[in-house]
C-alpha cells in the first residue's frame, strides 16, 4: 500500500485530503511527489506558493527577479512589513520553509531567459503563470508547448481576471490571443492600480486548477476562458478551439524558441 | 443585440455593455460598426490603420470565434476582450 510511505505527521497534516475519496493516500503521495513551477511571486503567485505548499506539492520552483515593495503588501499575502527590500522568491521560499518542512523549494532570483526557457519548465509536471508581463507569458506558453507541460494561466486587470488550463494537447495561448499588445499599450498594476483581493481569488483559482493537474481530477479549463469580474461577482466561461496555423502548436508549429521574437511582440518568425 | 467590453476596451467605451441594433440580415462586422457608431472613442482602440480588427483584440459571438461576415440576430451576445497581462 502506498499509504505506507506518508508518516505518521504527514497523515495528520493531509488527513482532509486522504479522506477524500477522489484523492486518498495516493493522491497525497502524487502531490508529495510531483512539483510545480510557479513564475512570478508576486499578486498571483503569493495564493499560488501558499495552496500549493500547503496541499503538500513536494517540490516547488519559485522565480522572481523583484524585490518586495511596501506597495505589493496590499495583495501580495506571503510578503510582509519585515520582507520589504528582499528579493520575492527568497522571502517567498522562507515562507514556504515556516509553512510546510515536507516541500523543498527552489528559489530562483531572476526572470526566465528564452535559452533556458525549456529546460526549466520540462523538469516540472506543471507550470503555473503567476507573472505581470506578455513576454514572459508567451515563452512560458510556447516553452510548455514544446516540452509538453500543462500551463495554469492566470492575469489580472483592476477588477477583473482571465484564467485557463494550457494542456500540451492545445490549444494554447497563442490560439486564444494570436499577438500580443504591442508594448507600453497595455498598462500593469502599478498604472492603473488593481483591487487586493483580485489576485488572491485568481491565484486560487490556478492553484486548483494545477492541484488538479496533479491529481488527474476533474476537468480542468483546458479549451475554455474563465473570465472574473469582482465587480460584479460573475463568472463567464467561454470556449476557444485549437487553431491549426498556430505558429507553436500547431501542425507546422516551431520546436525552439530561438526565432521568437520576446521583446518585440513575441511574434515568431517564420521560415 | 448586446455587446459585452472586457478590461481596456469597457474603459475606451465607457460602459461594459452596450446594445445596438442593426438590419435582419446584418454582419457581426455590420454590428461593429454599430458599436464603434455608439461609442466612438473605442474605434482607435480596437481597430488598427487598415481598419481592422487589433490582432490583441478578440470577437465571440455566443461565446463562439467568429468572422466579421458571420450573421448576427436580434438576442446574440457579442463579446470583444483583449489579453491582460496583471500579476
Amino acid at each position: 500500500m502506498s499509504d505506507l510511505s506518508l508518516d505518521a505527521t504527514q497523515l495528520d497534516r493531509y488527513s482532509r485530503h486522504i479522506i477524500l475519496d477522489d484523492v486518498g493516500p495516493e493522491g497525497q503521495k502524487r502531490l508529495l511527489e510531483g512539483s510545480a513551477l510557479v513564475v512570478g511571486a508576486g499578486g498571483l503567485g503569493a495564493p499560488v506558493i501558499q495552496y500549493l505548499a500547503a496541499a503538500g506539492v513536494g517540490r516547488l520552483g519559485i522565480v522572481d527577479d523583484d524585490v518586495v515593495e511596501r506597495s505589493n503588501l496590499q495583495r501580495q499575502v506571503i510578503h510582509r512589513d519585515a520582507d520589504v527590500g528582499r528579493p520575492k522568491a527568497e522571502s517567498a521560499e522562507e515562507f514556504v520553509a515556516d509553512l510546510n518542512p515536507d516541500i523543498e523549494v527552489e528559489a530562483m532570483e531572476r526572470r526566465i531567459a528564452p535559452e533556458e526557457a525549456r529546460n526549466l519548465v520540462a523538469d516540472y509536471d506543471v507550470v503555473v503563470d503567476c507573472t505581470d508581463n506578455f513576454p514572459t507569458r508567451y515563452m512560458l506558453n510556447d516553452a510548455c508547448q514544446i516540452e509538453g507541460v500543462p500551463l495554469c494561466h492566470g492575469a489580472i486587470y483592476k477588477f477583473e481576471g482571465q484564467i485557463t488550463t494550457l494542456s500540451p494537447d492545445g490549444p494554447c495561448y497563442r490560439c486564444l490571443f494570436p499577438e500580443a499588445p504591442e508594448p507600453g499599450t497595455v498598462p500593469d498594476c502599478a498604472t492603473t492600480g488593481v483591487l487586493g483581493v483580485l489576485p488572491g481569488t485568481v491565484g486560487c483559482l490556478q492553484a486548483t486548477e494545477a492541484v488538479k493537474v496533479l491529481l488527474g481530477l476533474g476537468e480542468t479549463l483546458t479549451g475554455r476562458l474563465l473570465f472574473y469580474d469582482a465587480r460584479e461577482l460573475s463568472f463567464e466561461t467561454v470556449p476557444y478551439q485549437r487553431n491549426p496555423d498556430c505558429p507553436v502548436c500547431g501542425d507546422d508549429g516551431i520546436d525552439d524558441l530561438a526565432g521568437v521574437d520576446y521583446d518585440g511582440g513575441c511574434g515568431v518568425a517564420s521560415d | 443585440m448586446q455587446w459585452k467590453l472586457f478590461a481596456d476596451l469597457a474603459e475606451a467605451a465607457g460602459e461594459r455593455t452596450v446594445a445596438v441594433d442593426v438590419d435582419d440580415d446584418a454582419s457581426v462586422g455590420d454590428a461593429l460598426e454599430a458599436l464603434l457608431a455608439a461609442k466612438p472613442a473605442l474605434r482607435d482602440r480596437a481597430l488598427n490603420e487598415d481598419g481592422e480588427l487589433r490582432g490583441d483584440v478578440n470577437l465571440l459571438k455566443n461565446g463562439e470565434n467568429v468572422d466579421a461576415d458571420a450573421t448576427v440576430a436580434a438576442g446574440d451576445e457579442l463579446a470583444l476582450f483583449p489579453p491582460v497581462s496583471g500579476g
